[in-house]
């Protein structure tokens, strides 16, 4: 019964396929790379949808990137640089003793929903954050307060710290005075966290009573939080709309906002969490611009016409030694031995992108406290094994992690870093021993002091060098495994210092010692990069992270 | 059939409460934990464990299952560590995408698959036939991810012809009746969303689809070949019947019955399928969400949708039951 088939389906398969293929072969790119309409809308991918439309409840870094369009702070970092600035405060000093700042705000600026900022509507967002209660207090919602002012009027929890705020007061109606418990070097930087976006005194009276339901290990947001039309900033853009169908988040301009006006009508933020996808979204149009650039893709981009800025740096990658974990990595002259045995050099000119540099401590030069008279540990692979002859570990075996599914922009290519790193220690006799993990693996393996050597970094929050080693040096940590108490102790005297000529010089110092000891090796600072299509007039870039939209504009 | 129906469906309760103690038992063993997910890296132990402590991980594994099992009881699947939103609500929100996108793929496999197979044993043999075996080896063998990328490059890079992500132009406005954006275009009548969607449905869809048309050209290669041989279709050739009635009322309809079979266990699979799919085309669906809730180790999520998904997979399995005993009069009868 089969013998008499058609032709027909056969030659239509074989037609199509022919199609597919002449259509491929002679394919141009059909993608429009002219101008565009102002009311185009701007479609930014990032690399996850945002948390929630309250900054404050997230240490989200893609919520903040929303964040930044919408809300500001009382100060900022320069547009394309890490120097504070004014925000909405168009002053700002500090007592002697560093307890009391004094804000002069702007005169004229607006929220989105009509009310006017002054003194009062600052305080009054203070003021909210230290009396919150409930689920608020899960370190989870409230990171960055914990982190920068403490905890809260009244703490919930034993785990969480006391509170450094203690008052905010407005003397005058656009002088704010915030009021914390002693200095900590932390200020000014933390008055700039994207977490502490001012919102409108309307915002605030919608939002009094909205808790964070549920039990414990079951609480579900506000809806404010999860629905664009409560929550009013001061900011370039307005919140149109949260698609959480789309992942999607977009953005209006505000026509009457105090600064210049943002130069899209229309900007959409969405989700893209691969990084190849995010490349062909471009590379097809999809998308005008995505951030988090894999170093391999910034030549194929530029030459495709697509531009590439790159930040200037603002992290670190280093390779810890934890003393515990190998009671060789306890001497002084093994650490230093390894230290010589790595071409960092190498690693910067074949893993990193343009303008990345070689650490010499652990923090960039861009931060005040970088010192130039700290000892540096020149590769020489003779003389690391002449060291480690003399310590007596010329047949040393050493755990090496690393992570293997992520890149973070501190560490562009984890593997392979380590395999450059490796194979120089191996060079000098080292026997390196792999020991792989995922993120979600490699934190707690590294922060609880089981890996011998292992690779980590850091990239700033804001432009304070204890931001850096404050947080690595300031007392014993498992994550290093050594003791110093005289170290630590400086260091905390080092943050507590409100004089900043003095503060600068104690870090200076407090480089110089951590380098003498070398409790790991400072490897480099690799400069993230972000793209945009040919027909977008780019904002600055900024080492934080921290660009605003609002400067860029279509071609 | 009612007392099938309802036997199947109390089946339901002792499967899903095995799945949900496997999940308890993986989820406790997977290394690392949300307060390393949701952190940033410079988190000190004790905001660690604060977390852990107001998540409520820091309690023993039984009273954490038991409080899962006191809330499954009163419809409450939790909530998403990372968004703070119900996740049932997450997960109403996603799988209409899901949906959208596996009925395509499992739309495209069928309509390309089963004639393809059909033709591919009626001319045994031929070029056509050792095309679609071929094929459908290679169907099997090729990545997902490798065939997406394939397929984006040539289609969204190249020709510029169709999106390579997403589900929707961005900024495009639409009437959300049901979250199935074909469907509500359908309804509303607003033909440019309906459209819009199709063009981001193609390339996903056909990259889902690799495997089950596969599978299916396979499956009913085989089957065709097998009934084609048998004495009821030799009699009923020697009867008379016109060609057509053969194909249809004899071969077809009999070797249709493991396609079908197989249709509904590979629906099944193209959930685990569209994990990836969903996240290579950043189409937000319930695959790309359960694979960021394992990079952050969103608990509730996992459990949540991993159960929902199981529970769908038993309601599938059970319409394709049904529509098994609706071809095959025998089954109906036992």
């Amino acid at each position: 019964m089969f013998a008499k088939s058609s032709r027909k389906p056969l030659a239509l398969l074989a037609a199509a396929a022919a199609l597919t293929l002449v259509a491929t072969a002679c394919a141009e790119s059909t993608r429009d790379d002219g101008g565009s309409d102002a009311s185009e809308p701007f479609v930014f991918a990032s690399a996850g949808d945002i948390k929630t439309l309250d900054p404050f409840l997230t240490s989200d870094g893609e919520t903040f990137r929303y964040s930044r369009q919408v809300f500001e702070t009382l100060l900022e970092h320069e547009s394309g640089g890490s120097e504070i600035v004014g925000g909405l405060a168009e002053e700002w000093e500090q007592s002697e003793d560093g307890t009391e700042w004094t804000f002069h705000l702007r005169e004229g600026v607006l929220f989105h929903d009509g009310d006017e900022l002054d003194a009062e509507a600052v305080c009054a967002n203070f003021e909210r954050w230290y009396n919150l209660s409930g689920g608020y207090q899960s370190s989870n919602n409230s990171y960055y307060w914990q982190s920068i002012f403490g905890g809260f009027a009244e703490n919930e929890s034993e785990d969480i710290p006391e509170p450094k705020f203690v008052s905010c007061e407005a003397p005058e109606e656009l002088t704010a005075v915030i009021t914390i418990d002693e200095y900590s070097s932390v200020f000014p930087g933390g008055f700039s966290l994207a977490a502490f976006g001012i919102m409108s005194p309307s915002t605030l009276e919608a939002v009094a009573d909205a808790e964070i339901s549920g039990e414990e290990g079951n609480y579900t947001l506000p809806e404010y939080t999860q629905k664009a039309g409560t929550v009013a900033g001061t900011g370039p853009f307005t919140v149109q709309e949260w698609d959480h169908d789309q992942a999607a988040v977009t953005l209006e301009r505000f026509d009457d906002y105090w600064g210049d006006p943002a130069g899209f009508e229309t900007m959409i933020l969405r989700a893209i969490p691969d990084e190849t996808a995010r490349r062909q979204a471009l590379e097809a149009g999809d998308i005008h611009g995505y951030d988090l650039v894999a170093p391999a893709d910034v030549d194929p981009l530029t030459e495709a016409d697509f531009q590439v800025p790159t930040r200037d740096v603002f992290n670190i990658l280093y390779m810890a030694y934890q003393q515990e974990a190998n009671e060789a990595l306890a001497d002084l002259e093994v650490r230093q031995a390894l230290a010589h045995a790595v071409d960092r050099q190498r690693i910067v000119d074949t893993i990193l992108p343009e303008g990345g540099e070689v650490a010499t401590q652990f923090h960039p030069d861009t931060l005040d406290g970088w010192s130039p008279d700290v000892k540096t540990y020149e590769y020489d692979p003779e003389l690391a094994k002449e060291m480690l002859a003399d310590a007596g570990q010329e047949d040393l075996t050493l755990e090496f992690c690393y992570p293997t599914d992520v890149t973070r922009p501190y560490m562009p290519a984890p593997r392979d870093i380590f395999d450059v790193i490796a194979s120089d220690l191996e060079a000098v006799g080292v026997t390196v021993e792999p020991v792989t993990y995922e993120w979600t693996e490699y934190i707690p393996k590294t922060n609880s002091g089981e890996c011998p050597l292992y690779l980590l970094g850091w990239t700033g929050d804001y432009n304070d060098a204890y931001n850096f080693i404050g947080t690595w040096f300031s007392g014993y940590n498992s994550e290093f495994g050594f003791r110093d108490e005289d170290l630590f102790a400086a260091m905390e005297e080092a943050s507590g210092n409100p004089n900043d000529e003095e503060r600068v010089a104690a870090y200076q110092d407090l480089n110089e010692q951590i380098m003498d000891i070398l409790p790991g090796l400072p490897i480099s600072s690799s400069p993230p990069s972000i793209a945009f299509a040919p027909n977008v007039n780019p904002p600055n870039v900024s080492p934080l992270t921290q660009e605003n939209f609002a400067e860029a504009s279509w071609k | 059939m009612l007392r099938f129906i309802v036997r199947r469906l109390l089946q339901l309760i002792p499967t899903l409460g095995g799945l949900s103690i496997l999940l308890f038992v993986w989820l406790q063993r997977l290394p690392g934990g949300p307060e390393y997910a949701l952190l940033p890296d410079d988190a000190t132990a004790e905001q660690r464990a604060e977390l852990r402590r107001s998540l409520g991980l820091d309690e023993p594994v039984m009273v954490q299952y038991l409080a899962f099992l006191r809330r499954i009881a009163q419809g409450d699947l939790g909530t998403s560590l990372t968004t703070g939103r119900a996740v049932t609500e997450e997960f109403l929100t996603r799988f209409p995408a899901t949906v959208e996108l596996s009925v395509t793929a499992m739309l495209i496999a069928v309509t390309a698959g089963i004639p393809l197979g059909y033709l591919a044993a009626r001319r045994r043999g031929s070029v056509l036939d050792v095309a679609a075996v071929g094929g459908s080896l290679l169907g099997i063998c090729t990545p997902v991810f490798f065939l997406a990328f394939i397929l984006k490059v040539v289609f969204a890079e190249k020709l510029g012809i169709l999106p390579s992500a997403f589900r929707l132009s961005p900024g495009t406005n639409r009437t959300d009746l049901s979250g199935l954006v074909v469907l509500d275009g359908l309804r509303t009548g607003e033909f440019d969303v309906v459209w819009n969607a199709l063009l981001h449905l193609a390339l996903p869809g056909v990259a889902l689809a690799s495997i089950p048309l596969a599978v299916i050209v396979r499956m009913t290669r085989a089957s065709v070949l097998e009934v084609v041989g048998e004495d009821y279709v030799r009699t009923a050739n020697a009867k008379g019947l016109h060609r057509n009635t053969v194909r249809t009322r004899h071969v077809m309809r009999n070797a249709l019955l493991p396609v079908v079979t197989s249709v509904g266990l590979l629906t099944g699979a193209l959930f685990s399928g569209a994990v990836l799919t969903e996240s290579v085309f950043a189409f937000p669906g319930i695959g790309s969400f359960i694979y960021e809730a394992t990079q952050t180790r969103d608990y509730p999520v996992l459990t949540g949708f991993i159960l929902l998904i199981a529970t769908m997979y038993v309601f599938i399995n059970l319409l394709v039951d049904i529509s098994y005993s609706l071809l095959d009069p025998r089954v109906r009868a036992q």
